[in-house]
């Protein structure tokens, strides 16, 4: 099996990258940087895990650079993982439209360009993927500071569903994971004091577990959650 | 060219499980003469990309097999 995932590079990216080699699958990577991590899996797995520097802000050569020069046509993929995303977190008094933009550009655009040559890959053979957007909590529960963000997962929220309507009878899935606040990069800018807060709201009052959102990506990616599309499914240790 | 793109029409139909066509002419319409729906227009589209490196939707609707037929001599 074939999967493109963006955002590989470091936190829940990463940890889903290595998790699926693991099972065996083949990983189309995509990031801005090549860490360390990254290039030890690299390394690791010649053969399977194949790396391309894209910077998801490019929406415009996503077809020639990625599908065409890149994966290429002949490929199948059978399931794509939009996990890369940029977090400007800020009072909405203080929105800043180019860094507004380029959030969506980075976080919905692209990310909906990439579903578009992912679909016609699925159709041109005949495959029954799975598509997996990786989406926050901070859609379904307020945070302050953190309007904008969540405003472009609650969009990928909404365009999953309709993917899921608009392709199911080809077998196509569309599914979003609802992660919680993991001890990841992306939270890194938040205080002791503000993410204790946040892991306070949470049943079991603890950063969401990585490897726990990886293995669900993998589930969801798997024929055993065949009956599963349209659905938000929360790995956010029960932010209720 | 039309052969190929008749091949094309059959592969989709055959997906659907319907009744292969022995022939295409310019004037079909891919909707009422042939019954693609939008899927399988999707579909079409996506095949003929992959042989002919086109985006037959690209700029617009395209209706019938005549119109398929030019733009891809266009190329």
């Amino acid at each position: 099996m074939n999967i493109l995932l963006t955002g590989a590079s470091k936190g829940l990216g990463l940890k889903t990258t290595q998790f699926l080699l693991k099972k065996g699958l083949t990983i189309y990577a995509i990031s801005r940087s090549k860490t360390e991590n990254l290039n030890e899996l690299l390394l690791q797995y010649p053969d399977n895990l194949k790396w391309l520097h894209y910077d998801l802000a490019d929406g415009v050569n996503v077809r020639q650079s990625i599908f065409k020069d890149w994966i290429g046509f002949d490929t199948p993929i059978h399931g794509f993982v939009n996990n890369a995303a940029l977090a400007y977190d800020d009072l909405i008094t203080n929105l800043n439209l180019v860094s507004l933009e380029k959030m969506y550009h980075v976080n919905v655009f692209t990310p909906l360009t990439l579903t578009k040559f992912v679909l016609r890959q699925m159709l041109l053979h005949n495959i029954k993927g799975s598509i997996i957007h990786i989406s926050s909590i901070s859609v379904h529960t307020g945070y302050k500071g953190l309007s904008m963000y969540a405003s472009t997962k609650g969009a990928l929220e909404a365009f999953s569903k309709n993917t899921a309507r608009e392709w199911g009878e080809k077998g196509i899935r569309s599914n979003c994971l609802v992660a919680g606040f993991m001890e990841t990069e992306m939270s890194s800018t938040l205080s002791d004091n503000q993410k204790n807060r946040i892991y306070q709201r949470t049943s079991m009052k603890q950063p969401v577990d990585v490897d726990s959102v990886a293995e669900t990506i993998g589930f969801l990616l798997s024929d055993e959650a065949k009956s599963i599309t349209g659905q938000n499914i929360h790995v956010d240790n029960g932010t209720i | 060219m039309k052969a190929t793109i008749l091949e094309v029409f059959n592969t989709i139909i055959e997906n659907r499980g319907n009744k292969k066509l022995e022939s295409i002419s310019p004037e079909m319409h891919l909707k009422y003469d042939i019954g693609f729906d939008s899927l399988d227009l999707a579909e079409l589209t996506v095949r003929i990309e992959a042989d002919y490196d086109i985006d037959i939707f690209e700029d617009g609707i395209v209706n019938t097999v005549g119109e398929i037929l030019k733009k891809l001599e266009k190329k």
